[in-house]
């Protein structure tokens, strides 16, 4: 919690403040609130600053019936044709299709109650992905940003450490993974490609292959003699090729950190793990996670979409999109938990609603953001916990009912960032980065 | 307000110190004393205050308000508090004189009765409630409010703040048989738990004031209240010394003649605070850096300021700006002001540096190595002026200047539609090949009528489909105004209230739509948009039906489209957004910041750095008859354009004046075109044509890492937001790393740079002179040239993979990433 922070990171230049934020955007009241806020929130949080994030986003919709949510005691036009199977956890029942994840269970918590309003991908992407709803109706194909991200809000609190960008995204950016106004700067590093085939190479952030370590102290050499540029370091120029150049040098320290450098090639990885996150891109996308935040990268989204089911929902959950996933995800939280990572590694999978109760004439089922199941691990984290309940049939999330804001305060609070802080817009506008968000409080115990 | 009030005491006390220790003038030096106001005019009861001027004989002003000394010739009609502060007693003719540095002043003071009218929560509770912070967004005003008490951001709805400080909560937030026992003031004093802290105490004005009201009726609106009509800060401009310390004054202006001292109810804030700041009691400092700044200060809805002007320490002597050549009025006016303020300009520029300069600036494009070395060489004095010439006239220039509209204009495609998206970006291009007069390309917008697939601009209505959204982006995209905040309450620097927000959009009201609405997933439908009068904007609080009306402009009645007649007011001469908003733009491109800046953000707080000189612009732009080349042109020409980015002693500090060039980093699409054009291998982007360019892009989605680094706009996002043009760590990874460039530098094909030199027959030395032509429009120093020929010769090096080195050396130093 750091006041100065608050005070001062919202005014990005003079004219913000004045357009807004100076004596009016934040008064007294804040002070005191903030004050207040820093003595509620800080004990629950000591070492937040440390800790990465895993995003898996499942883009169009998981069932909660069949995977976390299973209603075996609903008639058969709910129920439908999975099984429900126990847990590493008595008493507690998952869907058939998540038999590896249920012998996990003991390191993550579901949240059966999180809900909110909107039906349509665009506008559920942008409430779960920002924990802020549109203002606008928004249609169901729609790419849309009204609001930062979680990732680049991150990225915007802690900056680049080490010449890593703190947001990245595999394979391609979400839907609503963009940071608007907080610039450029904190959109996601793409990491893009197949990391399950064999000459994978992250880009950017290692040498083109064809170009050898020897050569790329030469070509740095060249440069350094011939970047002529007169540079200012008198902060009163306002130099920005001053700012470039430190760029430059963290660049390259990431390009010669042997650590780094070491965690981009997933080849390096051994054979058996690479086996047992499931030999397939997205499986390998969730080992690369793990190397990237093991080297410090503060976030890590992997945009894991097809979750839209209307038609087949059972034969296609039979099939590889779930294998992965529950394979892939239950090797991660189990490594993270064998390597001591779990401790200081939030990870969350969800996509943006739950699915209708009722199956459809294709054997699917359709957008229902009244009910949706949210796993959360990590960093605190209780293992083998249920939080709240949808009703008997999975119509609505019925006990200890959360919102996206909840969701998106508890993240923020996990990631060592103060929920209740006010952003401003480019035109100077204060925005709350979140609206009224209660923590999760089971999340918290 | 406890702590704050303490600090302030201490300031206080500590400024008099500072100022009786070493900055007051020798007597000798002070040639007269000044009174403001020269007569007061106060009620018995009230407290008003005086500002004591010492004019020195150098030119300067300085505040005595707290070292003079004050004598009260009437000790029965007034008494003096604190500084200039004074307390009228009872009614009569009274008089004051302040002594300072051997001199005197006396002061008359007018004192009427009392006034018998009781208290009015308009006239003398919510400025109360203002001024404590109350109403900020942050707390009673959150859309919920604060722990049940919801009052309205700053009191845009004084009638609904009115019924929830008296008539909710079952009335127990006042109590008129025991006002010390309102909620409101036990709250306000601390006497119960705050989580707002104290806001005043039990002595104060504030305190007394609200018991007064309370008691005697809690009257809403007094009957024969006057309306309130202006502000006035005194001193309404000075120039002063670094270092220096002002106390200001603010007067609220009634329509009754009458004239109220509300500085102590006044909101201060200043536009920057290196060179002045002010504190909430309206105590100026100024800091250390010269230059000019406005402080601003608020009251109930209305704004008034007080410009500071900061020269440096000492002014360079005129006949130093004698030789300085004058190209045309943009010259004059800057250096008139760089006189005011003690700053020189800058060298002139190399020709190497403007060709390039201008190049980027006017097409988005890199000059070519053969023009660049034809410019080079030709001897023609009269070359830069047709260069810009030739610039002016370059088929890039329509792609360039479309594509800076378009990150203004361009909605969502996944939301307004692909095609009716398309359809505009292909209008916007249009538009600027066949240099369309600014007036009419502003006009076809605004007007516009028909269908999203066949006419371009048709998408911004498609997009923006409440009145309220075409008021925001219009008023700030064509008149620089941000009427946003006025939305929904009075802009808080500003004087834009929702009356002016609601009669804006009151031009959009008639606007009807037909066809297919925005629809998921893809919006691939069409809509017609056409006039249909009776349907009417309403304002939100009060219901009123609004009557169309421009912000500072007459009401408009008329039974055809109004939107017509709000291009005529927008484009008339007289206008005084229009034509300044957009050479405000124009002139932000080529030097980097607007005259005004942010471009869109024109108001009394943040106000022009040469005021003249935008004014010139504006009417130079009127009398070419909105043709933009024609300003662009008078703008390349100018030597105010052709200055160095190398800073000399006098200008180092200026950032905003433009006594130097400002270096600044190539926008994703140019950055991305000149990547093409030295390296010689075009980019191939998905579903366009062969050879287009980054600059033709129409879309976000065309996929393009480069551009994605350097921060092109993606109007997935809701803003229109500004481009990010920071560097950033991904563009260092990207331009030294990626898979991309390296290709680029790889390529073996006949038209590539390096596989050119390559096969040529050009000496090392011929190499180098090239490579450095294409990438900074000049040829390399002797050093250079020799740095370079040595990298043919390391071991290993064969004559490709020295060139692929030098090329990707060149390409990331800055001397390519920026525009210098």
């Amino acid at each position: 919690m750091s006041l100065h922070r608050n005070c001062n990171g919202i005014a990005r230049r003079d004219f913000i403040q004045l357009g807004l934020g100076g004596a009016l955007g934040m008064g007294l009241c804040d002070l005191f609130r903030l004050r207040a806020l820093a003595g509620e929130t800080g004990a629950i949080r000591p070492a937040a600053k440390n800790v990465n994030c895993i995003m898996i986003w499942l883009d169009g919709g998981p069932s909660h019936y069949e995977s976390f949510d299973p209603k075996p005691d609903a008639p058969a036009e709910i129920r439908g044709t999975f099984k429900s199977i126990p847990t590493s956890v008595p008493g507690v029942h998952f869907s058939e299709p998540v038999p590896e994840l249920a012998k996990a269970f003991d390191k993550f918590t579901v949240i059966r109650s999180i809900c909110h309003k909107d039906p349509n991908h665009g506008g559920g992407n942008h409430y779960m992905m920002t924990g802020s709803p549109t203002p606008v109706p928004v249609g169901c194909g729609a790419f849309v940003t009204f609001h930062p991200s979680f990732g680049s809000m991150v990225s915007y609190d802690r900056g680049v450490r080490g010449g890593l960008p703190a947001y990245m995204a595999m394979p391609s950016n979400t839907r609503s993974g963009g940071p608007n106004f907080l610039g450029g700067q904190n959109a996601p590093f793409i990491i893009d490609g197949a990391p399950n085939s064999k000459n994978f190479q992250v880009n950017d952030v290692v040498l083109p292959r064809e170009i050898s370590e020897e050569h790329a102290r030469s070509r740095r050499d060249l440069r350094a003699a011939l970047d002529r540029m007169e540079r200012f370091n008198d902060k009163l120029v306002e130099d920005p090729s001053v700012v470039f150049d430190q760029f430059y040098q963290q660049g390259f320290d990431l390009v010669s950190s042997a650590k780094a450098q070491a965690a981009f090639d997933i080849n390096r990885e051994d054979e058996k793990v690479r086996e047992r996150y499931g030999r397939n891109d997205f499986g390998q996308r969730l080992l690369m996670a793990r190397r990237l935040v093991e080297v410090g990268v503060s976030w890590v989204t992997i945009n894991y979409g097809g979750w839209d089911d209307h038609r087949n929902l059972f034969e296609t959950y039979k099939g590889d999109r779930l294998k992965q996933l529950d394979r892939g995800l239950s090797a991660l939280l189990t490594d993270l938990d064998e390597r001591g990572l779990l401790a200081n590694t939030l990870v969350v999978a969800l996509g943006e609603f739950g699915r209708t109760p009722k199956i459809n004439k294709d054997a699917g089922r359709d957008h229902w953001p009244h009910a949706m199941s949210v796993l959360m691990a990590g960093a605190g984290i209780p293992g083998g916990q249920i939080v709240g309940a949808t009703d008997a049939k999975g119509y609505n999330a019925a006990e200890n009912v959360y919102r996206p804001e909840d969701f998106a305060a508890s993240l923020y609070t996990k990631m060592g960032i103060d929920p209740r802080q006010s952003l401003h817009t480019t035109t100077g506008r204060p925005v709350p980065l979140v609206n009224d968000g209660r923590l999760i409080k089971e999340l918290f115990v | 307000m406890k702590p704050l009030f303490h600090l302030a005491a201490l300031l206080g006390v500590f400024s008099r110190f500072a100022i009786a220790g070493g900055e007051a003038p020798r007597d000798e030096l002070v040639a007269a004393l000044i009174a403001e106001p020269a007569r007061i005019q106060i009620r018995a009861g009230e407290q008003g205050n005086v500002l004591i001027t010492a004019r020195l004989k150098d030119g300067f002003d300085t505040d005595a308000t707290d070292t003079a000394t004050f004598e009260v010739g009437t000790p029965d009609l007034l008494k003096m508090e604190t500084g200039g502060t004074l307390r009228a007693i009872k009614a009569g003719e009274g008089h004051l004189t302040a002594l300072f540095a051997g001199q005197r002043i006396e002061i008359p003071v007018e004192i009427a009765a009392a006034t018998t009218e009781p208290p009015s929560f308009t006239r003398d509770v919510l400025p109360i409630l203002s001024k404590a912070g109350c109403n900020a967004g942050a707390c009673h005003a959150k859309p919920d409010g604060q722990n049940g008490f919801h009052l309205t951001v700053f009191s845009f709805d004084p009638k609904s703040d009115y019924d929830e400080i008296v008539k909710h909560a079952r009335g127990r937030r006042v109590f008129p048989a025991a006002p010390e026992e309102s909620l409101l003031l036990l709250k306000a004093t601390l006497a119960l738990p705050h989580e707002g802290g104290e806001r005043f105490d039990k002595k104060s004005d504030a305190y007394n004031a609200l018991v007064a009201w309370i008691r005697n009726g809690m009257t809403f609106h007094a009957e024969k209240e006057p309306a309130l009509e202006s502000l006035s800060v005194l001193p309404a401009e000075r120039r002063y010394r670094k270092g220096a310390r002002q106390r200001l004054l603010v007067h609220a202006h009634y329509a009754d003649g009458s004239v109220r001292d509300v500085t102590a109810l006044a909101g201060f804030v200043s536009n920057d605070k290196e060179i002045a700041r002010v504190t909430e009691e309206g105590a100026v400092t100024v800091g250390k850096v010269s230059g000019q700044a406005v402080i601003v200060a608020r009251f109930m809805g209305l704004v008034g300021d007080s410009r500071l002007i900061v020269p440096a320490e000492s002014l360079l002597p005129e006949s130093q700006y004698a030789g300085l050549p004058v190209n045309n009025f943009i010259d004059e006016l800057a250096y008139s002001h760089f006189k005011q303020l003690g700053l020189f300009p800058s060298a002139n520029c190399s020709d190497a540096e403007f060709l390039r300069r201008a190049s980027l600036d006017t097409i988005g494009a890199l000059p070519g190595e053969q023009e660049a070395r034809a410019f080079l060489n030709d001897t023609d004095p009269a070359k830069r002026e047709k260069a810009v010439d030739r610039l002016l006239a370059h088929p890039f220039y329509a792609d360039y200047w479309a594509n800076k509209w378009a990150d203004l204009l361009r909605p969502n495609p996944d939301r307004a539609g692909i095609k009716s998206v398309y359809l505009l970006d292909q209008w916007l291009r249009e538009s600027f090949r066949a240099n369309k007069p600014y007036d009419q390309f502003v006009r076809e917008i605004v007007q516009t009528e028909g269908n999203t697939h066949r006419f371009g601009p048709a998408v911004i209505y498609r997009d923006r489909r409440e009145p309220a959204d075409l008021t925001t982006m219009f008023s700030q995209l064509f008149l620089g105004v941000r009427l946003d905040c006025a939305k929904c309450h009075h802009h808080p620097n500003e004087k834009w209230g929702q009356e002016d927000f609601y009669q804006m959009a009151a031009f959009f009201g008639t606007v009807k739509q037909k066809g297919a609405g925005i629809s998921a997933p893809i919006s691939a439908g069409n809509e017609t948009f056409y006039f249909a009068p009776g349907t009417t904007v309403k304002h939100p609080v009060t219901g009123e039906v609004m009557t169309p009306k421009p912000p500072d402009g007459l009401a408009v009645k008329t039974d055809s489209d109004p939107r017509h007649e709000l291009a005529n007011w927008m484009t008339d001469e007289k206008n005084p957004f229009f034509a300044r908003a957009v050479a405000n733009r124009i002139w932000a491109v080529f030097f980097g910041r607007g005259i005004v800046d942010p471009v869109d953000d024109f108001r009394i707080s943040n106000p022009p750095s040469n005021p003249a000189l935008l004014d010139a612009l504006a009417s130079e732009l009127i009398k070419q008859k909105y043709d933009l080349k024609m300003l662009m042109r008078t703008i390349l020409r100018s030597r105010l354009y052709q200055l160095s980015t190398i800073p000399n002693e006098f200008n180092r500090a200026d950032t905003r004046n433009f006594s130097r060039a400002y270096r600044r980093r190539l926008p994703a699409e140019v950055l991305a075109d000149a990547i093409a054009d030295a390296t010689g291998v075009p980019d191939s982007f998905p579903g366009m044509p062969a050879g287009s360019r980054a600059m033709q892009a129409w879309t976000y989605k065309i996929e393009s890492q480069t551009m994605d680094a350097f921060g092109r706009p993606n109007s997935s996002s809701d803003c229109p937001c500004e481009r990010d043009l920071r560097p950033s760590i991904v563009q260092s990874l990207h331009l030294t790393n990626s898979r991309s460039l390296q290709s680029k530098l790889a390529n073996t094909e006949a038209d590539s740079r390096v596989q050119r030199l390559v096969t040529s027959p050009l000496s090392s030395e011929e190499v180098v002179s090239s490579l450095y032509l294409a990438c900074y429009s000049r040829t390399p120093s002797a050093e250079e040239l020799g740095i370079s020929v040595a990298a043919f010769n390391t071991p290993g090096a064969t004559r490709r993979s020295a060139i692929e080195d030098l090329l990707w050396a060149l390409l990331n130093s800055a001397e390519f990433v920026f525009n210098h």
